[in-house]
């Protein structure tokens, strides 16, 4: 099947709304709190924080003390799956040091719910996000879709197939990085929508007319630069190099309902019953911190209310597969089928 | 070799940065010792003098047992002083400058080299040495005067842009050093995690200000850098490729710090 969701066409699409996120009645959904209306935040709280987008989180984490001089945040930064096993390890020796876990990747997030460390949410931080990203025991912060970065010189919108397994079988370059923890991510997603058997051979479909780069903003410019038809590749990477450099021969193209359009997010729990892990959470699902991570670092937000980054077409245009983010967890399975097909 | 007076400018540039984010050294745990240089200039002056004679002995044994001289002492002699981990982790530039004349020296004996080039090669290595004592004594004063931080002793993240930077830049330092010490697999893998670890947070930022420069960067992290830890070519040509990409860095770190004055504020 061919069909051609592209940057321009989606802005229109959006408006029609025949997609998942438009599901919920008006009544039921509740929007963006402004930090205005949110109560003091006072008192100790330790936050293990997995690497972020720059320094931008570590902007919001320093405007939230400003803004809170009665609360003593202490950091502990790392690697997002080191600082889950962290956690992990921590729960087992019967010692608890944090309070919320801020991951940037969701697989992270489910091996500490699976682990049941995770405190039940109150309802009305849920009530807040979009269809879909509403979960009992950890709130999504911002999001990210994985795309098609295709070259504008080399290629029409209408030549990108709309399925993600169909780019296994075309005659396309394709740009990929398969290292890259984000790809990993993706790869996972298809093996539990598609099965091990499609996705071993999608890999190798692909690896015969793919080139490898080491990260994933390499395969974009790759892709601007035309080394390659098109790649796999988050939005903002995209979005970003645009800003940069507005007449770059390159565009987003999205497929529909796979892994291909996969949306991923950051997220935060507590690890701690109480007012003040959720009330620290409330700050950053806050019109004007969810606002910023869209304006600065071109994440998705995830509550209701809050515009899309410039460049990427309404969320409910999108269409990712249904599928609970928590079980991107399971990767070792997704790492063995990579190694065994040669790709890794 | 650097002048004098520029190695002291250059000293001085090096302290004014944060201190060395990892504190592990390929020959142990380093102590606190290092937080303490004053204290201990006496004996950091005693081990190169040491050094500097254990290193004349073996010219002397090779002049009587030519290619049957034991050059694993030469290595053993540097790792034993506690004089080792003081330059490693104050200016690792003349680390790797010390590593260079160790297996300058070792290879000129294993190769059979005429005496002559052996004492050349010695006294280059001398000369890295009383530069690097120069350096902890430079160290020693401003850490006195509490001008330069102290040296973790956790593993500590940068948390803004230009931190990024400083800790990219002492990443890249420690590569020539490893490569010095012909650990290449070492040096090519801490190229690696400098780019994943590290560049690749900050790339996003920086790509909105300037798309070529992190092209080129792009390319001396994942192509140009790698390919040159390839155990054949000189340290000079890798420090010379690492000294490019930290003026290409030096720029990234000015246009991140001004892209960051004019973003707006969260609240």
């Amino acid at each position: 099947m061919q069909r051609r969701t592209f940057l321009q066409s989606l802005a229109a699409a959006g408006a029609l709304s025949a997609l998942p996120f438009g599901a919920r009645s008006e009544a039921a959904v509740a929007s963006a709190v402004s930090v205005n209306n949110l109560p003091e935040l006072a008192g100790d709280l330790t936050l293990y924080l997995g690497r972020g987008e720059g320094g931008l989180y570590e902007n919001v984490l320093q405007a939230i003390r400003q803004r809170n001089p009665k609360l003593n945040l202490e950091i502990r930064r790392g690697a997002t799956a080191a600082l889950a096993n962290t956690l992990i390890a921590e729960a087992q020796a019967g010692v608890k040091r944090a309070d919320l876990f801020w991951a940037v990747d969701t697989g992270s997030i489910g091996l500490i719910t699976d682990a049941g460390l995770a405190k039940p949410l109150p309802a009305d931080i849920s009530s807040q996000l979009k269809d879909g990203f509403q979960y009992p025991s950890w709130t999504p912060v911002t999001g990210r879709v994985r795309t098609l970065p295709y070259n504008t010189e080399r290629l029409s919108a209408d030549k990108i197939p709309d399925s993600i397994m169909a780019l296994a079988d075309s005659d396309l370059s394709i740009g990929w990085a398969p290292a890259y923890a984000s790809f990993q991510s993706f790869v996972t997603a298809m093996r539990i929508l598609e099965g091990e058997k499609a996705t071993a051979n999608w890999l190798r479909g692909v690896n015969r007319h793919a080139t490898k780069y080491a990260g994933e903003l390499g395969v974009v410019m790759a892709v601007e630069r035309g080394e390659v038809d098109l790649g796999f590749a988050n939005h903002y990477y995209t979005l970003r190099l645009k800003a940069g450099k507005p007449d770059a021969n390159v565009d987003l193209a999205f497929t529909r309902g796979d892994a291909g359009c996969l949306v991923n997010a950051s997220g935060i729990l507590s690890l701690t019953d109480g007012d003040l892990p959720f009330n620290f959470m409330r700050y950053l699902l806050s019109a004007e911190v969810q606002a910023y991570l869209s304006s600065e670092a071109y994440e998705i937000p995830l509550v209701n209310g809050v515009k899309a980054p410039q460049g990427l077409p309404p969320m409910a245009s999108l269409t990712p597969p249904e599928l609970d983010l928590r079980k991107l967890a399971d990767l070792r399975p997704t790492l063995g089928l990579m190694r065994e097909v040669g790709v890794l | 070799m650097k002048t004098a007076k520029t190695l002291l400018a250059s000293i001085a540039f090096g302290l004014s940065l944060t201190a060395l984010p990892t504190v592990v050294s390929a020959n142990g745990v380093v102590t606190d010792q290092v937080n303490h240089l004053k204290a201990h200039l006496g004996e950091y002056s005693e081990e190169v003098s040491w050094l500097v004679e254990k290193y004349d002995g073996v010219v002397t044994t090779y002049t009587k047992k030519g290619k049957q001289t034991d050059t694993q002492q030469l290595i053993d002699y540097w790792e034993e002083v506690n004089f080792h981990s003081a330059i490693e982790t104050q200016y690792i530039p003349i680390y790797a400058t010390i590593w260079q004349g160790i297996y300058g020296m070792k290879t000129a004996i294993e190769e059979g080299a005429d005496v002559a080039t052996l004492r050349a090669e010695q006294s280059k290595l001398n000369q890295a040495l009383w530069q690097a004592l120069g350096a902890v004594k430079v160290a020693a004063h401003y850490q006195d005067k509490g001008v330069i931080a102290k040296v973790q002793t956790t593993e500590q993240e940068p948390t803004t842009a230009p931190a990024v930077i400083d800790d990219i830049e002492k990443r890249l330092d420690k590569v020539v050093a490893k490569y010095a010490e012909q650990l290449t697999e070492v040096a090519t893998t801490m190229v690696h995690d400098a780019y994943l670890q590290r560049f690749e947070g900050i790339e996003g930022a920086l790509i909105e200000q300037d798309a070529d420069l992190v092209e080129d960067l792009e390319k001396d992290f994942n192509v140009t850098l790698p390919q040159a830890l390839d155990g054949k070519t000189s340290v000079d040509k890798v420090r010379s490729i690492v000294e490019t990409m930290k003026n290409k860095l030096a720029k990234a770190r000015k246009l991140l710090v001004e892209a960051e004055q004019n973003r707006k504020d969260v609240f």
